[in-house]
């Protein structure tokens, strides 16, 4: 589907002050694309945007998703209807269980397509599987949901979480920061293993090394609120070299 | 004597009462004294320090002052032994009548109770029980009725102990005390489902290492009071206390706990864990005590009230006379909506408001409740 994701002329506020400023951006469904840009440009706040997050002002421009109007939409209706964001510092939840977490938020998202909640030893035969693909014992499906999880575990409970649910468009906030060498490269594995016709990844980050893994078909600048420059892979390759000066400058 | 309280003549018909407990008249100097106390003390109301946020003489004043029908039963297992007595106990004895009073006696529910009990079980438990007691006391009908439970735990011995307080339309006013002796421990899990206005006040006598575990929910229908002294008699006792409140709609719940540390190497822990809705009400009074000469006390606090309403009110105080330095405290109370954050990430991943929140109510009621506890199945549907 061409412009699965479709975002024209936003602008957002957050206290009177302007972040994103006139962005427009579209994903075709089977794409993935990468947001780099400098701390504090507004990639988390575009992210909690498409989540649904409250507190934002949008004062101009239109997203829609498969067709519709995005914004109408509630955070647990876009996460049913497909949008998931794997969040750049996830909040610990006391008295939760992870697993409890987890097969309730695919109950929903079942239930929400018409589908049957899946038996509890399929269920439990699936978070396995996922979880053995992570790296993620099952300690820590007992555990309450990020509760002093490390900051490395945080992310791989979010990849976790992202691929049980298989969302049509995933949004990962800086998934790669804080893994270690050999969990970043089990996790982008994970993550690009997803990857196929029918759903779309956007994935903000900060190193060119995650785009080794996960090889994105459109990278785009992001500097001030507004995607300043787009390209290929080789925009990541020279911005990991020479930083965003030039995009400064422009 | 001058009558200091106008909810008191109703009460003046002790005769009556007594009538219908041909047996008791052995005991009616001990019962004439906690009720010359009551007479002085009057009903509790908002002017006492311990009620300050509970008018009990307002809400009683329209319950009919006859007895309503109470019934206690135990139910054990079978190869548990262990001696069940009534009224013939306190006969055998006396000094026992007027125990709480040695702990508390400016306390006009408590006075109330030893003037007019109508029902007592005194349980003796000599040995390790396999399986808990379970204590239903149930109260049908208008009312008054003044329930006693006692409990004494002999030395080295383990027990677990259910109390079920429901039913009724009137007003239940309840002690309960137990004494725990050396080496000995208690667990107990307390079910308050009360549609009465519900009085308890409840004593724990702890003796030398001994341990009392408390694990109380309560979800009443009506007006709740539950008010917890425990009293440190030897060193190296420890009371626990953790309480779920989930009240009804229009219903108020209110609670005190006191840990009176007259013993050195002593632990307390008290928590709260309160989630009130439409048109409710709670208080959580707790209070430590530790005297100057007492060495190495312990005394947590923590106290946490979401309201999921905007006519929900919750009051918290803790309170604490601490007289030496050689005591570790830990207390802190919050009491707020839940957190936003929390929700949206929940939101995030496809539950619904209703979900979001059930899924983290359950959360803060699973800190006190685990899934193994037999209170487990009494609570509302909603947090099933
Ligand atoms: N709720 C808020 N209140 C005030 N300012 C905010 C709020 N949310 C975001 N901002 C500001 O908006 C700007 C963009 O923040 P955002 O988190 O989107 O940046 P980012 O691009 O994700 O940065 P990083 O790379 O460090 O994660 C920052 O200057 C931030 O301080
Ligand atoms: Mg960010």
């Amino acid at each position: 589907m061409k412009n699965f994701l479709k975002i024209k002329n936003l602008s957002i506020s957050v206290d009177d002050k302007c972040i994103i400023k006139d962005l427009n951006l579209n994903i075709n469904k089977g794409e993935v694309h990468a947001l780099m840009g400098p701390n504090g440009c507004g990639k988390s706040t575009l992210s909690n945007v498409l989540a649904g997050k409250e507190g934002y002002d949008i004062t101009n421009g239109k997203i829609s998703f498969s067709g519709e109007n995005l914004l109408k939409f509630s955070p647990n209706e876009r996460a049913n209807k497909g949008i998931f964001l794997a969040f750049q510092y996830p909040v610990e939840i006391p008295g939760v269980t992870n697993i409890n977490f987890i097969k309730t938020a695919l109950e929903s998202n079942r239930q929400y397509n018409g589908l049957d909640p899946l038996k509890p030893g399929d269920f439990l035969k699936l978070i396995k599987e996922k979880a053995e693909l992570l790296g993620i014992s099952d300690e820590y499906l007992k555990r309450q949901l990020n509760v002093g999880f490390s900051g490395g575990e945080k992310k791989r409970n979010e990849a976790l979480q992202l691929m049980m649910l298989e969302p049509s468009l995933a949004i990962l906030d800086e998934t790669d920061s804080g893994l270690d060498v050999d969990a970043f490269k089990i996790v982008a594995d994970a993550v690009n293993s997803t990857r196929g016709k029918k759903n779309s990844m956007l994935i903000i980050t900060h190193y060119q090394r995650l785009l080794e893994r996960i090889q994105p078909d459109i990278v785009h600048v992001f500097i001030n609120g507004s995607i300043i420059e787009s390209g290929g892979p080789e925009l990541a390759e020279e911005i990991d070299k020479n930083g965003y000066e030039r995009f400064n400058n422009a | 004597m001058a009558m200091k309280d106008s909810t008191m003549p109703n009460f003046l018909n002790i005769k009556n009462f007594d009538k219908s407990f041909d047996d008791l008249s052995s005991l009616s100097q001990l019962r004439e004294e906690a009720f010359l106390n009551l007479k002085d003390i009057g009903i509790p109301s908002k002017k006492f320090e311990r009620w300050k946020y509970n008018d009990l003489k307002n809400d009683i004043r329209n319950i009919e002052f006859s007895l309503c029908k109470t019934s206690i039963k135990i139910k054990k297992n079978k190869l548990d032994k262990f001696e069940i007595n009534e009224i013939d106990y306190f006969k055998k004895n006396k000094n026992h009548y007027l125990q709480p009073l040695k702990y508390l006696k400016d306390e006009g529910v408590v006075n109330l109770n030893l003037s007019y009990s109508n029902l007592f079980k005194v349980l003796t438990i000599k040995k390790d029980l396999k399986k808990p007691i379970i204590v239903d006391i149930k109260s049908e009908g208008h009312g008054m009725s003044f329930p006693r439970i006692l409990i004494n735990i002999y030395n080295n011995v383990n027990a677990e102990i259910q109390f079920l307080n429901r039913g009724g339309l009137g007003f239940i006013n309840q002690i309960t005390e137990i004494n725990i002796g050396k080496n000995s421990s208690v667990k107990i899990s307390r079910l308050n489902e009360s549609s009465s206005i519900h009085s308890e006040t409840f004593f724990s006598n702890l003796g030398r290492n001994s341990e009392i575990n408390l694990k109380n929910l309560s979800i009443p229908k009506n007006k709740s009071r539950f008010q917890v002294f425990n009293s440190f008699i030897d060193e190296y006792s420890s009371a626990q206390f953790k309480s779920v409140s989930i009240p009804y709609e229009n219903s108020k719940d209110d609670f005190l706990v006191h840990n009176n540390h007259l013993s050195s190497n002593c632990k307390s822990d008290v928590g709260m864990r309160s989630i009130l809705g439409k048109e409710t009400e709670s208080s959580f009074q707790a209070l430590i005590d530790v005297e100057n000469k007492i060495k190495n006390s312990r005394a947590d606090q923590d106290c946490r009230a979401i309201l999921l309403d905007e006519k929900a009110s919750m009051n918290a105080k803790p309170e604490m006379k601490i007289y030496n330095n050689d005591v570790i405290c830990k207390h802190g109370t919050t009491i707020g909506s839940l957190n936003q954050d929390h929700i949206f990430y929940l939101n995030s991943r496809g539950l619904n408001k209703f979900e979001a929140e059930k899924i983290l109510l359950q959360g803060i009621i699973s800190e006190y409740i685990s899934e193994d506890s037999p209170l487990i199945n009494f609570l509302p549907e909603k947090y099933k």
